[in-house]
């Protein structure tokens, strides 16, 4: 075996995953704590590479107040998609979340049909050059990817662990009945969520968009595998969607290499009724509520 | 202090509460005394805003509740410590309580001072203060349920079955310490199913059934109607 391709492989892994578990972990924040599951998610990816692609091609932004904008935006579709719709739907049954969470999904892609078209179109790359670990190549946009990923699920968790606001949301999640007991606003905590999950998603895709292509449908595989990952690391579980993100982004890397790239968006799937046979509680169960 | 009146609460079709009209006045400790499902812990919801009320009102001194959210009324001083105690199981004990703080996060210094009489109050949950709530036995936990009310800083407590499931000796040290609470100048409302227990340190009582209100009285006077000692205290 060659060990630079395998390296190789490696980083591929990483740097898919990453991506994943960014979108993971806004689906999965959402879903702890709202009990929302969250099609629309895929949406908020696409969109935030459009808002960046836009920044970029319309408004001559650089890549960083692209991907800031991006961000707000997203964030600010998220929240706004929260307080219109799910909000509303709080004391309805579950299915009512699910049938308007899609319909969401299928707006937001109009919206971006709408404006965009349905053609592919490119992200310029912005740091185009590369750099070398240990024999291998790995671009810098894909360092930039794996480097962006960490830095935000650290600065995820530093928030959530050490600042007050994000205790509230972790109550909320814990037990929302205790939670509003103690005084802390279910509302206040679902936009919040809603912002979070949405500029994950965005900076996600923005940082993912240099390497890939923009198209309205670009967020559907997209969520259908951080569906897989949350299933997987246990819905509503952080570190089990940042888990599960890199369990499926080294199986596409390896399987697409090692078995055969045509099977490589089916490798997920495969992985999750494999997983579950053994584990179907998931790899992090969530504490019961 | 607070006062219910006409207080009517529907889950759906079925009638939890029909016109409850009750009171407690400031410094008193009152118990609400009532059958499995009879609707303590409705009109605790109701009061404490986790549940809409169909119709009458709750009033916290001259302030209106009912239709205010939970947040708020916590806010305004009136804490519900509820049943099943509903704590922050993978939270830390200390934060826990420090949550039960939450609305006066701008005081921390005060919060503090709490703290420490929680932990005066409970000595156990000094020792356990970084352990991870959903790790301590029940009674240590209602102890943290309790504590984390405290946080609070109610002028009006309500308790909701603080002594269920514990152990008869356990029970003891928890009504001890409500009555503690209550002598310290908290206003207090209890529910609870040990009737003989709870009688012993009430100044005045209720008795719900059918979500109606069906007696009210001093202690003694409880304790010694026949009715009542056969419902609920079994002699
Ligand atoms: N969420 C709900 N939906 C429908 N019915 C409910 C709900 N909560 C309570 N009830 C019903 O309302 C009635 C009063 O319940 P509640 O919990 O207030 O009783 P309780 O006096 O607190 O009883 P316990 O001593 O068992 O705690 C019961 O008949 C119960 O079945
Ligand atoms: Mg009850």
């Amino acid at each position: 075996m060659n060990l630079s391709l395998f390296v190789q492989q490696i980083l591929n892994g990483l740097t898919l995953g990453s991506v994943y578990a960014l979108v993971a972990l806004g689906l999965t924040l959402v879903y702890g704590i709202l009990h929302i599951p969250n099609f629309s998610h895929g949406a908020l990816f696409m969109a935030g590479a459009y808002t960046a692609f836009f920044f970029i091609g319309s408004l001559g932004a650089n890549y960083w107040v692209a991907l800031i904008g991006a961000a707000a935006v997203t964030a600010a579709i998220a929240v706004l998609s929260e307080r219109l719709v799910f909000s509303r739907l709080r004391d309805s049954p579950p299915l009512h979340d699910m049938i308007a969470a899609i319909g969401l999904l299928l707006f937001i892609e109009a919206v971006a049909h709408a404006i965009w078209g349905a053609d592919f179109r490119r992200m310029a790359p912005p740091f185009p050059g590369i750099m070398r670990i240990a024999g291998t190549v790995l671009p810098i946009q894909r360092a930039l990817i794996i480097g962006g990923a960490i830095g935000l699920m650290i600065a995820l968790h530093l928030f959530l662990k050490r600042t007050t606001t994000g205790a509230t949301i972790v109550a909320m999640a814990q037990n929302r009945e205790g939670a509003s007991l103690v005084g802390i606003d279910l509302t206040r905590v679902s936009i919040i969520t809603f912002a979070i999950s949405g500029a994950l998603a965005a900076v996600a895709a923005v940082l993912f968009a240099p390497i890939n292509l923009i198209s309205p449908s670009m967020g559907n595989l997209v969520i259908l595998k951080a569906f897989v990952i949350i299933i997987l690391g246990g819905m509503g579980s952080v570190p089990g969607a940042i888990l599960g993100g890199m369990i499926i982004g080294f199986a596409e890397s390896f399987g697409a290499f090692y078995i055969s790239t045509d099977l490589k968006d089916i490798i997920a799937f495969a992985l999750l009724v494999a997983i579950l046979s053994l584990r179907p509680q998931g790899l992090f169960p969530a504490p019961s509520r | 202090m607070l006062r219910c009146e006409g207080a009517t609460l529907d889950y759906g079709s079925y009638r939890a509460l029909s016109g409850v009209t009750m009171h407690v006045d400031k410094g008193e400790l009152v118990v609400m005394l009532g059958a499995n499902g009879a609707g303590k812990s409705s009109l605790f919801l109701a009061i404490s805003g986790l549940r809409k009320l169909k119709a009458g009102s709750i009033r916290l001194g001259d302030h209106e509740l009912a239709g205010r959210k939970p947040s708020q009324i916590v806010a305004d001083g009136l804490v519900h410590c509820p049943e099943g105690r509903k704590l922050f199981p993978g939270m830390s004990v200390h934060k826990n309580l420090m949550l039960g703080a939450y609305v006066h996060r701008r005081d921390p210094e005060g919060s503090k001072a709490i703290l420490e009489r929680v932990f005066e109050m409970f000595p156990i949950l000094r020792e356990k203060q970084h352990q991870n709530a959903g790790s301590l036995s029940g009674g240590q936990q209602q102890m943290v349920a309790i504590g984390r009310a405290l946080m609070g800083r109610p002028k009006v407590l309500l308790l909701d079955e603080p002594s269920l499931g514990l152990a008869p000796l356990v029970v003891k040290q928890v009504l001890a310490a409500v009555k503690a609470i209550n002598e310290a100048g908290t206003t207090v409302l209890l529910a609870e199913q040990n009737a003989y227990a709870a009688l012993k340190i009430a100044h005045r009582a209720y008795v719900i059934e059918n979500g109606r209100i069906v007696m009210e009285g001093d202690p003694d006077a409880l304790l010694g109607d026949e009715r009542i000692r056969k419902a609920y205290i079994g002699a």
